[in-house]
């Protein structure tokens, strides 16, 4: 305060993450993963005058369709345990639809991948 | 008369008178020299004093001077490494977001805050700096940042926000202020008693509100808080007391230097200290209504790695922020839809419906050849980037 004119680094973001969460931690059961879909729930925005501006920040981003927590996370500049443990508060609030991402892995039948190149390759090799 | 002069008694008292009064006047000389004298001494004496206090008082501030100019030194490199750590500890937390070593980053950020804000705290009494100036910061962030500078900043509850924000210079001293008096409201009350905060917006600014449900301050202590915070009785460094009290002190001088008040002279409804901050309008200035924008702009091109999926072809609606708003079947695109499950939805094939599409594919890709490319030279057509990357039927 008494010399400004000093040239100082870059300084931190002024209200830290662990404010954010207000010191919680993420619960256990693994609800969200970097791909987990998320949206606003219908009436949220009646709600939203008591949640923190992050939360709200949040709900914005995802009000018009779903998206992927690790977008989330981008976008807020936060790291993802803490979007986490915001997107878990909202849903626990009632302000959002999670939706699990679709089982990929179910699609990999390396057998019918085998079949269909046995098969092309017995139509045009 | 005669037999008076035989007496040997008025000779006796003939010579003695004389010598009586001679005595009493030599006496009282005597006694009026020495009153003089004392007197001299007297003088001499208060003129030692006064200046032997004088320079005892010179000493003591050049001391204090010194005291001051050392610690202001070395909180300087404290706060440098305090700042310095907080940035490593950003970084790491951005790092390892996903993992469980972000509880732990967070706490030791938590310390780290607490650490830098004891020294900066030091500094102020010191004169000294007060850290990097900040950004215009809404009232309730300044309010949480301050919160999450004592170590029980979980029992503080903040219950209200406002639509002011705080000018980049008032920011740090205002938030150190409300951390000092946030610290003081969690160490004089019980553990599981919460510390409630209102902001509420007054004719004259903006009062932040902190009420404890702790002991409560006695008259005395009232008093010496009241010296204290109003600025006119700066203890400095030395008379801190010991343990030393810097939470008063440290608020008296920030105050004092940028303009805002601060009570504690009243009740809280829960029995403790109801300490009140008033920020003068100065001291205020409209919601920066970029607060998220620069946080959400700024990542702008954070589209790019998807951009091998759906390309927008529409103008898209855009958030307050600026942000572009994903409409809902992009977003989707990988999700079958429970009302109709026909589109996009790759999983959950049977092997006919498999070997169908393949079989569809293999004719598309044969009819596709056998047609003269007029127009294959066209891959932006909107067309078919809308249809890339979706499962297509």
């Amino acid at each position: 305060m008494i010399d400004p004119g000093e040239q100082e680094p870059e300084a931190a973001e002024l209200v830290r993450p662990y404010v954010i969460t207000d010191g919680r931690v993420l619960p256990e059961d693994d609800r969200f993963s970097l791909i987990t879909l998320v949206t606003a729930s219908a009436d949220h925005e009646q709600r939203m005058a008591r949640l923190s501006p992050e939360k709200r920040a949040v709900l914005e981003l995802c009000g018009g369709g779903y998206l992927s927590v690790a977008e989330i996370a981008g976008h807020m500049r936060l790291p993802v345990g803490v979007v986490k443990i915001l997107l878990s508060d909202l849903a626990d609030g009632g302000y959002l639809v999670t939706r699990a991402p679709a089982p990929r892995a179910t699609l990999v039948d390396r057998q019918l991948l085998q079949e269909v190149l046995d098969g092309l390759q017995a139509r045009f090799g | 008369m005669t037999q008076y002069i035989q007496d040997p008694a008025v000779w006796g008292l003939a010579v003695g008178a004389p010598l009586a009064v001679t005595a009493i006047v030599r006496g009282r000389r005597t006694a009026k020299r020495l009153r003089k004298e004392q007197s001299e001494l007297r003088a001499h004496y208060a003129g030692l004093e006064h200046q032997y206090s004088a320079s005892v008082e010179d000493a003591k501030l050049r001391a204090e001077e010194e005291t001051k100019s050392a610690l202001k030194a070395a909180m300087r490199t404290l706060q440098g490494l305090a700042g310095e750590q907080q940035l490593v500890i950003s970084k790491l937390q951005g790092k390892y977001g996903e993992s469980a070593i972000l509880q732990d980053l967070m706490e030791i950020d938590h310390m780290n805050s607490q650490f830098g804000r004891r020294a900066q705290s030091i500094a102020v009494l010191c004169d000294g700096w007060l850290g990097r100036q900040r950004a215009v910061a809404s009232v309730y962030d300044v309010v949480r940042s301050a919160k999450g500078r004592i170590r029980h900043f979980k029992r503080v509850e903040i219950r209200s926000q406002t639509g002011f924000a705080i000018v980049s210079r008032a920011v740090e001293p205002i938030a150190v202020a409300l951390a000092e008096l946030l610290d003081n409201a969690t160490s004089y009350s019980a553990p599981e008693t919460m510390i409630e905060i209102n902001i509420r917006s007054v004719p004259k600014g903006v009062c932040i509100i902190i009420d404890d449900a702790g002991v409560g301050m006695n008259e005395e202590e009232k008093e010496r808080a009241t010296g204290l915070l109003s600025g006119q009785r700066s203890s400095g460094v030395a008379g801190l007391g010991n343990p030393p009290q810097f939470g008063f002190a440290v608020i008296g001088v920030l105050a004092a230097q940028y303009g805002f008040n601060v009570s504690v002279d009243s009740t809280s409804p829960y029995g403790g200290v109801r300490a009140v901050v008033l920020l003068p309008d100065d001291l205020l200035t409209s919601m920066p209504e970029a607060k998220e924008p620069p946080v959400a702009a700024a990542p702008a091109p954070a589209p790019g790695p998807h951009a091998g999926g759906p390309e927008p072809t529409a103008p898209l609606a855009t958030t307050t922020g600026g942000l572009p708003k994903r409409r809902r079947r992009g977003a989707m695109a990988i999700v079958p839809d429970p009302a109709g499950g026909e589109t996009g939805g790759t999983p959950h094939r049977s092997q006919e419906e498999t070997a169908s599409i393949m079989g569809a594919f293999q004719r598309g890709t044969r009819s596709g050849r056998a047609v003269p490319t007029t127009d294959a030279a066209d891959p932006g057509n909107p067309s078919h980037a809308n249809s890339e990357g979706h499962g297509v039927q």
